[in-house]
């Protein structure tokens, strides 16, 4: 190779590089405000960290439309969250670069937990409206801020629907009824699964089975048999998408028939999970997740407003409800800016701890009430039923479009 | 003893998915001397072309082999050309971070085109159930059992019966003196990583019914293809499907005893007295290691 051909090799990634990254930039005039938005947009979690962030969008969007925050208009300034490493390099950019004022994110738990370390050690305030890990909000951090249901939460709406709609449903008392708990090993699993235990206990179920194991398992056939000799009545597994497919294929093939099936958010949500299982396969399972369009309007006010502006904005109808939490998520706080001056750290605190939403009043149902530790209390997750090929909310009874039936 | 025979027979069904998959990994290996990390991924590719054979053309998932197997063929032979005969005389490492590189690449191809979504090939009638008594299995299980045994028997057949199997054999025992008996290397390299991913195109016909087909798919069997061509000996191919049997039923029968938190445990505790005990793998000879020789 000649010289003119190494060299040439050699610079054209850095003159690419210099290329994209004067293209992004854009500054902020006076009468705007600079946030954040950071994402996985693309990579394997691209899909549905696209979905979160056009939540976001179409929040800052209607707010722009209303005047902004605080007589400004609100810019988005896009970060692509593709790994942990990526994740702290794009929250340095945005911070450091763009000066925003604060970031708004993520989806992935993991990327969450990577970028606001270094926001954090910024003093720039970060808000989650998406990730559920429990640590998130748990690590003493002064300017982290969530606006949606956790792991815990998931949790507590798995155990309450077993109380008070599975255990009715199934005409018997809650206490006889033997539970099985299986999840995938991964941080998110094994937190879904220790609440459930916790929460269980406190209940008085009879919990006889806590089972972990990896989500690239290729058969759960044993799983299966352990839950069969156990005489299992009620399965809850907390999953991604190949795991719950594995197991409810394998679970009906070898004939074994719980009472109730109950999933975890991810894999039980999504439309593709069921036609691969077969829609006689999936009939009558539940979930708990975060809240869907397939729920009472009463009580989700707003969200038939949100998916028109999502089909008019992008032509298709919403492809999970991440993009209406991430919304919902952005209007509480944007709509908590809007009632302070200013955006430093201490003003925003200020601003999120005033807040007070019941729930029965926003696009997502639930309402907003901020803990010392950034974690949106109010916050919590929908019981849902695969019936008739589509995921129908059941749970609570205020939210639900129907009962839940056995 | 209903129990045990039921986990009998799912860890063998276990030990043939295991199986069809690591056959070409350990032939690869055995002949060119290359640990191909992108094994699974090529499993990857070869099951969306099943996917989208089967849907294009209204057929069942099995007829798609005599697409796929030529097109996946070709993509190894490729492969070898342009990527791995160039740095055959190089340090094995850096044959090593080609074939991750290619591993990474091909994923990060499929999410870009595809998206991370999961493609669901028609079952056509193989996930039927086969009840006997305690033990139930699928017919596209079964399927891939004879299939394994088959195929680690044709390969046999094929590499000690004809002359490009000889060619083969003597080029993977000493490339310099079968280049100067006349044969061509660098083709009989090619071909041969054109049959080692040619392997897992029939796998991938016969894995697509069975499960979801994604971008992340080849991930979640070649670690424990990579444990069983290691037991088995690196380049025994009736090795492979022992160790393949041997894996499946410690699997089994570890995920009921003992939980499925633990089976993994289980597995690779085996894995390393193996790798202790008997390093050149549980039926693996002395061989030529050497790339060069």
């Amino acid at each position: 190779m000649t010289m003119q051909k190494k060299l040439a090799r050699a610079l054209l990634p850095a003159a690419f590089a210099v290329a994209a990254s004067t293209s992004v930039i854009s500054t902020a005039s006076a009468d705007e405000v600079k946030f954040g938005a950071l994402y996985p947009l693309s990579g394997p979690l691209a899909l549905l960290g696209e979905e979160s962030f056009r939540g976001l969008e179409i929040a800052v969007e209607e707010i722009n439309a209303n005047g902004g925050v605080q007589g400004m208009q609100i810019v988005l300034e896009g970060g692509d969250a593709v790994d942990q490493n990526q994740a702290i390099g794009e929250a340095r950019r945005l911070i450091s670069r763009e000066n925003v004022e604060a970031i708004f994110g993520t989806y992935a738990s993991s990327r969450s937990i990577a970028a606001s370390q270094v926001t954090e050690l910024a003093g720039v305030p970060y808000f989650e409206l998406g990730a559920v890990a429990h640590e998130i909000t748990n690590r003493g951090f002064e300017n982290m801020y969530r606006t949606n249901p956790t792991a815990r939460h998931m949790a507590r709406t798995h155990i309450d629907m077993i109380l008070e709609a599975v255990a009715p449903a199934l005409g018997r008392d809650a206490a006889d009824l033997r539970i099985g708990i299986i999840h995938e090993d991964s941080n998110y699993g094994s937190s879904v699964a220790s609440f459930q235990e916790l929460y269980g206990e406190e209940a008085g179920l009879n919990i006889v089975m806590v089972e972990g194991y990896p989500a690239t398992n290729v058969d759960m056939s044993s799983i299966v048999l352990r839950l069969r000799e156990r005489d299992v009545d009620i399965v809850m597994q907390t999953s991604y998408q190949d795991d719950s497919i594995l197991f409810l294929r394998q679970a009906n093939e070898r004939g074994f028939e719980p009472s109730a099936i109950i999933g975890g958010g991810g894999g039980y949500s999504m439309m593709p999970t069921a036609e691969a299982v077969g829609f006689d396969v999936i009939e009558g399972v539940l979930n708990a997740d975060f809240t869907q369009y397939a729920v009472n309007e009463g009580f989700a006010v707003g969200v038939d407003e949100f998916v028109e502006a999502y089909r008019a904005k992008y032509g298709s109808d919403p492809r999970s409800g991440h993009s209406l939490n991430n919304y919902a998520g952005a209007k509480i706080v944007l709509e908590a800016l809007d009632q302070v001056e200013g955006f430093t750290p201490e003003t925003i605190r200020e601003a999120l701890m005033a807040v007070d939403i019941p729930a029965g009043t926003t696009a997502v149902g639930y309402g907003a009430k901020f803990a010392e530790n950034g974690q949106n209390d109010a916050a919590f997750m929908m019981g849902m039923q695969w019936r008739d090929g589509e995921l129908i909310t059941v749970y609570p009874p205020d939210a639900a479009v129907a009962d839940l039936e056995l | 003893m209903d129990l045990i025979f039921t986990n009998l027979v799912n860890g063998l069904m276990l030990g043939a998915l295991y199986a069809i998959v690591s056959v070409g990994l350990t032939l690869v290996f055995g002949i060119v001397k290359v640990i191909n990390f992108a094994h699974g991924e090529f499993l990857m590719v070869a099951m969306f072309l099943v996917f989208f054979a089967t849907a294009y053309f209204g057929v069942h998932p099995y007829v798609t082999l005599v697409v796929v197997l030529p097109l996946i063929f070709g993509l190894g032979m490729l492969v070898q050309r342009v990527l791995i005969e160039p740095l055959q005389d190089s340090d094995e490492h850096i044959m090593i971070f080609a074939t991750v590189g290619l591993s990474i690449a091909m994923i990060n191809l499929m999410l870009m085109l595809f998206g991370p979504d999961i493609y669901s090939t028609p079952s056509s009638g193989l996930r039927t159930v086969v009840d006997m008594g305690p033990a139930m299995f699928l017919t596209g299980q079964l399927n891939i059992l004879i299939a394994a045994i088959a195929l680690v028997g044709g390969i046999h057949l094929f590499l000690t019966r004809t002359q490009l199997g000889r060619a083969i054999r003597a080029t993977g025992q000493n490339r310099a003196a079968a280049q100067l008996m006349g044969i061509n290397v660098s083709w009989v390299y090619m071909v041969t990583f054109g049959i080692g991913v040619s392997c897992v195109g029939l796998a991938a016909v016969l894995i697509a019914p069975l499960y979801p087909t994604s971008p992340e798919v080849g991930q979640y069997f070649v670690l424990l293809s990579f444990v069983v061509v290691v037991m088995g000996g690196l380049g025994s191919i009736s090795g492979a499907l022992l160790a393949a049997m041997i894996i499946g039923i410690v699997d089994a029968f570890a995920g009921f005893y003992l939980g499925a938190n633990v089976k993994d445990l289980v597995v690779f505790g085996i894995f390393l007295l193996v790798l202790i005990f008997r390093p050149q793998g549980l039926f693996g000879g002395a061989r030529n290691m050497s790339h060069v020789s």
